[in-house]
């Protein structure tokens, strides 16, 4: 039973211990929770505990994961002889990011141009650069720039960005006039005994995009997916519903890292993530994996579709094809981003790519900024 | 309150016990877990969010419950686009062109007219409203996959879940006479806003065991022989472990068991298999998928060891 377990034989200071303990082991028990659990205690008694920990734990989860989180907790806190935190601690890794950068890819996500310094420069980065400068560094291939280069290209992408965005969101508000709204027109025309003289009307709402990405982040898409990241950080605020995904030969989601305020932030999380950067493709097999549990997300009347994928596959090609007509009948428009089709020479030959060709809407470079940019028209 | 003469009081165990029996007198099979959950509700008056995949019987707790509390049941179904229109309320607006016509020629006033047109007999209430009108015992209130309404509605449900009071602007605010027992599912379809979820008691159903979900197609359907459920059990059972794109529910189960009480079927043999097989998957893929991984050896997995 739980009040004999703690430390003290006061039930409800039992309750009050324990769910301090939850908290530093990552489950959200504020005060209001706190003050939840003891009610439920009060509700339930400490007479039967399996009862007790049912209550408490539909007080203090908000979700799957936090149940087994609970289990863990419950059952240590049960079981402990000296409080010793910090053992085991399965999620919330995020007060612990600062100190554990390690890894070799993801660490290089965090360039030191990066992040809100790049937005507090949004007048000064013109004087660096002048605009032949600029003109060359939009062009040229992510894969063959300097580290410098780099940082500069970084500075400029985040603004035009920006811009792109900005843009976006005039494009969505201004539109045909929404319906007569009635309920105003009433009230505006009461005096004139209600005869229907002013109309008023109802702006359409605005109905953004969904965009849902796929970011591939095997060996051979390396040089471009470090900068992709960034720009898909960018978009992703500027579309009111995101979801944003990585592969390489599994699917991993990113969607709530990249929630992050800061760029930064956000990139550092990601380097925290174990998303297998710079190993084997399998595109069919991470398409099927979304399909599988994350087909619900897609909607057919306006949801986004993005791969940027240099679509080099291991996998079976009639599987990826599969996949993506699964896809493609619950989207509104499939866009394929390719690094590749920014040489000159470049056939979609690779068989993984050949047979993806027939389902894709959009299919369209992505190797230096300039062909990001023009992106936006298919938004 | 109404509804407290229903509601066993007394600490715990039997209370929990009541509501796991009662539940299931009304058809519901259910575990200590979530009647744990369901007896805080009514003691604590606090909303629950029910999390589960789909076909697990999440929309029916809420039936269950208003009928256990001898109450109505409010539902709100959520969709894309759901907005207050079409939640909460609505002026009935010919209905007070109407009203402005006929009283055209008479000698009111425009505040009287305005009154008069600004009245109840104009409004249509919607489910959140009527949820807050009840006047004789607190209701029952739905809301049905939440996840697929958009975060304005989220924010605009919050409010009302800490206040249970309306706004109308040509009216004025009105109170909950009764505040309604609460119940919102999702399909986590999307994340909810913390703020939501953490108003929330929260219950995740996850697929029955063999034993409980043979109780359920007992408790449902009552005319089935022992040994045909045991099989049709065991192969929904494996079913779900060929990760399908949609594995089935207990729906599934319990449309399936139907099936073949109707089509007279003895036992699951290949050919009700393949017969019922448009209830267990509803996808081409998964229907190749079952297919290819060996129905008979499902069968034999499901006829084997009894």
């Amino acid at each position: 039973m739980i009040g004999s377990v703690g430390p003290s034989s006061d039930p409800a200071r039992t309750i009050v211990e324990f769910c301090r303990f939850a908290r530093e082991r990552g489950l959200s028990a504020g005060v209001q929770e706190t003050l939840g659990a003891l009610q439920a205690a009060a509700a339930l008694g400490v007479g039967n505990e399996e009862e007790l920990k049912f209550g408490l734990r539909s007080i203090l989860c908000s979700s799957k994961d936090e149940w087994q989180l609970f289990e863990e907790c419950f059952k240590t806190f049960r079981g402990r002889s000296a409080p010793e935190p910090s053992t085991n601690r399965p999620t919330r890794p995020r007060k612990e990011l600062t100190s554990r950068v390690s890894g070799r890819n993801p660490t290089s996500l965090i360039s030191p141009s990066s992040g809100d310094d790049v937005s507090s420069e949004e007048g000064g980065g013109q004087a660096v650069t002048g605009a032949s400068a600029r003109e060359r560094l939009t062009k040229s291939d992510l894969s063959t720039l300097s580290h410098s280069d780099m940082a500069t290209l970084e500075r400029i992408a985040f603004r035009l960005f920006k811009q792109m965005s900005r843009r976006l969101a005039r494009r969505r508000r201004s539109g045909p006039r929404g319906h007569v709204d009635l309920r105003k027109t009433i009230r505006r025309n009461i005096s004139r005994g209600g005869e229907p003289m002013n109309l008023r009307y109802r702006e359409r709402k605005p109905r953004p995009h969904r965009l849902v990405t796929l970011l591939d982040i095997s060996g051979s898409m390396s040089p471009y997916s470090l900068f992709l990241v960034k720009f898909l950080y960018a978009l992703q605020k500027h579309f009111r519903h995101v979801d944003t995904f990585l592969f390489s030969t599994g699917l991993v989601e990113i969607t709530n890292l990249f929630r992050a305020q800061r760029l930064q932030d956000a990139l550092q999380a990601l380097s925290q993530q174990p998303a297998g950067w710079s190993g084997g493709t399998s595109i069919g097999g991470s398409l099927r994996e979304f399909n599988q549990f994350h087909r619900r997300k897609l909607r057919s009347s306006d949801t986004l579709f993005v791969i940027l994928s240099d679509g080099w596959d291991t996998g079976d090609p009639g599987v990826l094809a599969a996949e993506l007509v699964a896809v493609k009948r619950r989207v509104r428009r499939l866009i394929w981003l390719n690094p590749l089709l920014g040489s000159k020479d470049y056939q979609p030959i690779a068989s993984g790519m050949r047979a993806a060709l027939p389902h894709i809407d959009v299919f369209a470079p992505a190797h230096n900024l300039e062909s990001l940019l023009t992106l936006e028209k298919h938004l | 309150m109404g509804a407290s003469r229903t509601i066993p009081s007394g600490a715990g165990n039997q209370d929990v016990d009541a509501i796991v029996s009662e539940f299931e007198r009304l058809g519901y099979v259910t575990d200590r877990s979530l009647a744990t959950a369901i007896y805080l509700v009514t003691k604590l008056r606090k909303p629950i969010l029910i999390e589960g995949h789909a076909g697990l019987g999440k929309t029916e707790v809420a039936k269950v419950l208003a009928s256990f509390l001898g109450t109505r049941l409010i539902r709100l179904q959520c969709y894309e686009g759901l907005d207050v229109s079409s939640a909460v309320y609505e002026w009935n607006y010919q209905k007070q062109l109407l009203a402005i016509k006929i009283e055209e020629g008479s000698d009111t006033t425009v505040e009287e007219k305005e009154r008069h047109v600004f009245s109840r007999k104009f409004l249509l209430e919607r489910p959140l409203l009527q949820s807050i009108l009840v006047e004789d015992a607190s209701p029952v209130l739905l809301i049905d996959e939440i996840d697929r309404a958009d975060e304005a509605f989220e924010a605009f449900l919050l409010e009302l879940l800490s206040d249970y009071q309306i706004t109308i602007p040509e009216m004025g605010t009105i109170h909950a006479t009764h505040v309604p027992y609460v119940v919102l599912t999702s399909n986590r379809s999307r994340d909810l806003g913390d703020a939501l979820k953490r108003r929330c008691l929260y219950q995740w159903i996850d697929y029955p065991s063999l034993e409980k979900e043979m109780k359920i197609v007992r408790t449902r359907l009552p005319g089935i022989e022992e040994e045909l459920a045991r099989q049709v059990v065991r192969y929904v059972q494996s079913v779900r472990q060929l990760n399908l794109s949609k594995p089935p529910g207990v729906a599934e189960t319990l449309d399936c068991a139907e099936a073949l009480l109707a089509l007279g079927k003895p036992q699951l043999d290949q050919e009700a298999i393949e017969q019922t097989l448009g209830f267990i998957s509803k996808s081409f893929e998964d229907g190749a998928k079952i297919r290819s991984a060996g129905v008979g050896n499902i069968i034999s997995q499901s006829t084997g060891g009894i």
